[in-house]
Protein backbone atom coordinates (compact mmCIF):
# COMPACT_ATOMS: atom_id res chain seq x y z
CA UNK A 1 0.00 0.00 0.00
CA UNK A 2 0.80 3.53 -0.90
CA UNK A 3 0.20 6.73 0.30
CA UNK A 4 0.16 9.52 -1.47
CA UNK A 5 -1.09 13.37 -0.65
CA UNK A 6 -4.44 14.23 -1.11
CA UNK A 7 -5.80 10.52 -0.31
CA UNK A 8 -7.85 9.75 2.31
CA UNK A 9 -5.92 8.19 5.44
CA UNK A 10 -6.69 4.38 5.80
CA UNK A 11 -8.58 3.79 9.18
CA UNK A 12 -8.04 1.32 11.36
CA UNK A 13 -9.06 0.41 14.73
CA UNK A 14 -6.03 -0.74 17.23
CA UNK A 15 -5.79 -1.25 21.00
CA UNK A 16 -4.04 2.25 22.81
CA UNK A 17 -1.96 2.91 26.57
CA UNK A 18 -3.74 6.11 27.27
CA UNK A 19 -2.87 7.79 30.83
CA UNK A 20 -2.93 4.49 32.89
CA UNK A 21 -5.82 2.85 30.64
CA UNK A 22 -5.94 0.68 27.46
CA UNK A 23 -8.12 1.51 24.83
CA UNK A 24 -9.74 0.34 21.44
CA UNK A 25 -9.61 4.21 19.31
CA UNK A 26 -10.34 4.38 15.25
CA UNK A 27 -8.53 7.15 13.03
CA UNK A 28 -12.30 7.92 12.22
CA UNK A 29 -13.18 8.94 15.47
CA UNK A 30 -11.50 11.98 15.20
CA UNK A 31 -12.86 12.73 11.40
CA UNK A 32 -14.75 16.16 11.15
CA UNK A 33 -13.45 17.29 14.88
CA UNK A 34 -9.45 17.07 14.94
CA UNK A 35 -6.36 17.03 12.74
CA UNK A 36 -4.22 14.21 13.48
CA UNK A 37 -0.55 13.66 13.71
CA UNK A 38 -0.11 9.91 12.99
CA UNK A 39 3.42 8.87 14.28
CA UNK A 40 4.94 5.57 13.87
CA UNK A 41 8.32 4.86 15.22
CA UNK A 42 10.33 1.46 15.54
CA UNK A 43 9.87 0.41 19.26
CA UNK A 44 9.47 1.12 22.59
CA UNK A 45 13.24 1.76 24.63
CA UNK A 46 14.80 2.50 21.63
CA UNK A 47 16.93 5.77 22.42
CA UNK A 48 15.76 8.34 18.85
CA UNK B 1 9.01 10.10 21.21
CA UNK B 2 9.73 12.12 24.53
CA UNK B 3 10.19 15.11 22.34
CA UNK B 4 6.99 14.63 20.98
CA UNK B 5 5.10 14.57 24.47
CA UNK B 6 6.94 17.84 25.58
CA UNK B 7 5.64 19.07 23.11
CA UNK B 8 2.20 17.84 22.95
CA UNK B 9 0.41 20.74 24.15
CA UNK B 10 1.39 22.80 21.55
CA UNK B 11 -0.05 19.94 19.46
CA UNK B 12 -3.82 20.52 21.38
CA UNK B 13 -3.36 24.18 21.18
CA UNK B 14 -3.49 23.23 17.58
CA UNK B 15 -6.72 21.24 17.70
CA UNK B 16 -4.47 18.08 16.68
CA UNK B 17 -4.37 14.67 18.40
CA UNK B 18 -1.20 12.49 18.42
CA UNK B 19 -1.20 8.98 17.79
CA UNK B 20 2.27 7.49 17.84
CA UNK B 21 1.96 3.79 16.60
CA UNK B 22 4.64 0.88 17.27
CA UNK B 23 4.74 -2.78 17.16
CA UNK B 24 4.99 -3.25 20.59
CA UNK B 25 2.35 -4.35 22.57
CA UNK B 26 0.43 -2.07 24.67
CA UNK B 27 2.04 -3.91 28.36
CA UNK B 28 5.10 -2.77 26.40
CA UNK B 29 3.91 0.37 26.15
CA UNK B 30 2.82 0.96 29.64
CA UNK B 31 6.10 0.07 31.14
CA UNK B 32 7.85 2.29 28.60
CA UNK B 33 6.44 4.92 29.70
CA UNK B 34 6.40 4.25 33.85
CA UNK B 35 10.12 3.40 33.28
CA UNK B 36 11.47 6.06 31.14
CA UNK B 37 9.00 8.56 29.41
CA UNK B 38 7.92 9.70 32.43
CA UNK B 39 11.45 10.14 34.01
CA UNK B 40 12.10 12.21 31.10
CA UNK B 41 8.76 14.25 30.22
CA UNK B 42 6.64 15.54 33.33
CA UNK B 43 3.40 13.23 33.50
CA UNK B 44 5.33 11.20 30.26
CA UNK B 45 3.75 10.40 27.01
CA UNK B 46 -0.22 12.14 27.52
CA UNK B 47 -0.83 10.91 23.63
CA UNK B 48 -2.58 7.51 22.88
CA UNK B 49 0.14 4.92 22.51
CA UNK B 50 -1.38 2.78 19.61
CA UNK B 51 0.24 -1.31 19.56
CA UNK B 52 0.60 -2.54 16.01
CA UNK B 53 1.24 -6.04 16.25
CA UNK B 54 2.84 -7.31 13.11
CA UNK B 55 2.21 -4.01 11.64
CA UNK B 56 -1.05 -4.03 10.49
CA UNK B 57 -1.20 -0.19 10.36
CA UNK B 58 2.16 0.22 9.07
CA UNK B 59 1.55 -1.94 6.31
CA UNK B 60 -1.69 0.41 5.00
CA UNK B 61 0.61 3.50 5.19
CA UNK B 62 3.18 1.72 3.61
CA UNK B 63 5.95 2.49 6.35
CA UNK B 64 6.17 -1.56 7.57
CA UNK B 65 9.65 -2.94 6.92
CA UNK B 66 9.29 -6.61 6.57
CA UNK B 67 13.09 -6.95 6.89
CA UNK B 68 13.14 -5.95 10.65
CA UNK B 69 9.26 -6.43 11.68
CA UNK B 70 9.17 -2.68 12.39
CA UNK B 71 7.22 0.25 11.47
CA UNK B 72 9.73 2.86 10.02
CA UNK B 73 9.97 6.10 11.70
CA UNK B 74 7.30 8.15 9.85
CA UNK B 75 4.59 10.60 10.36
CA UNK B 76 1.36 11.88 8.64
CA UNK B 77 -0.54 14.80 8.92
CA UNK B 78 -3.98 13.79 8.38
CA UNK B 79 -6.78 17.21 8.28
CA UNK B 80 -10.00 17.01 10.09
CA UNK B 81 -11.55 15.49 6.46
CA UNK B 82 -9.53 12.49 7.07
CA UNK B 83 -7.38 13.92 4.65
CA UNK B 84 -3.45 13.35 4.15
CA UNK B 85 -1.55 16.32 4.24
CA UNK B 86 1.88 15.91 4.77
CA UNK B 87 4.28 12.74 5.12
CA UNK B 88 7.80 11.80 6.18
CA UNK B 89 9.78 8.22 6.29
CA UNK B 90 13.30 8.60 7.61
CA UNK B 91 15.75 6.15 8.73
CA UNK B 92 15.56 4.48 11.90
CA UNK B 93 19.11 5.86 13.11
CA UNK B 94 17.57 9.81 12.46
CA UNK B 95 15.74 11.41 14.68
CA UNK B 96 12.63 13.28 13.68
CA UNK B 97 12.23 17.43 13.90
CA UNK B 98 9.40 18.42 16.39
CA UNK B 99 9.16 21.66 15.68
CA UNK B 100 9.26 21.14 11.98
CA UNK B 101 5.88 18.67 12.21
CA UNK B 102 4.43 21.89 13.82
CA UNK B 103 5.45 24.23 11.50
CA UNK B 104 3.90 22.06 8.63
CA UNK B 105 1.02 21.97 11.09
CA UNK B 106 0.90 25.74 11.23
CA UNK B 107 1.44 26.07 7.28
CA UNK B 108 -1.44 23.83 6.51
CA UNK B 109 -4.01 25.35 8.54
CA UNK B 110 -3.01 28.88 7.47
CA UNK B 111 -3.32 28.11 3.81
CA UNK B 112 -7.12 26.24 5.26
CA UNK B 113 -7.86 29.44 6.54
CA UNK B 114 -6.93 32.23 4.25
CA UNK B 115 -5.75 30.08 0.58
CA UNK B 116 -2.65 32.06 0.84
CA UNK B 117 0.89 29.95 -0.35
CA UNK B 118 3.15 29.05 2.01
CA UNK B 119 6.72 30.00 1.16
CA UNK B 120 9.99 28.00 2.21
CA UNK B 121 10.54 28.40 5.62
CA UNK B 122 7.58 30.15 6.56
CA UNK B 123 6.44 30.44 10.24
CA UNK B 124 3.53 32.00 11.69
CA UNK B 125 4.25 35.91 11.47
CA UNK B 126 6.13 35.84 7.76
CA UNK B 127 4.35 36.96 5.07
CA UNK B 128 2.56 34.71 2.76
CA UNK B 129 1.83 34.82 -0.94
CA UNK B 130 -2.06 35.91 -1.37
CA UNK B 131 -2.66 33.56 -4.94
CA UNK B 132 -3.72 35.85 -7.49
CA UNK B 133 -7.27 35.11 -9.72
CA UNK B 134 -4.95 35.77 -12.51
CA UNK B 135 -1.81 33.68 -12.59
CA UNK B 136 -0.15 35.56 -15.32
CA UNK B 137 -0.04 38.46 -13.10
CA UNK B 138 2.28 36.69 -10.70
CA UNK B 139 3.57 34.37 -12.73
CA UNK B 140 8.02 35.74 -12.97
CA UNK B 141 7.31 38.38 -10.52
CA UNK B 142 7.55 36.13 -7.31
CA UNK B 143 10.86 37.73 -7.06
CA UNK B 144 9.70 41.07 -6.18
CA UNK B 145 7.50 40.48 -3.34
CA UNK B 146 9.61 37.27 -1.97
CA UNK B 147 12.92 37.01 -0.94
CA UNK B 148 15.27 33.78 -0.19
CA UNK B 149 16.57 35.07 3.35
CA UNK B 150 12.97 34.98 4.40
CA UNK B 151 13.30 31.58 4.38
CA UNK B 152 15.76 31.12 7.60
Amino acid sequence: MEIRIGDEAPDFEAQAYHQGHIQTLRLSQYRKKQWVLLLFYPGDFTFV
Amino acid sequence: MAAVAVKYPAFQELGTEVLAASVDSVETHQEWQAKELSRMVKGGALYPMISDPEGKIGRLYGVYDAKTGLDLRSHFVIDPQGIVQAMEIVAAPIGRNVSEILRQLRALQHYQATGDYIPCGWEPGKPTLRKSPDASTTSGKVWEIWKPRNAF
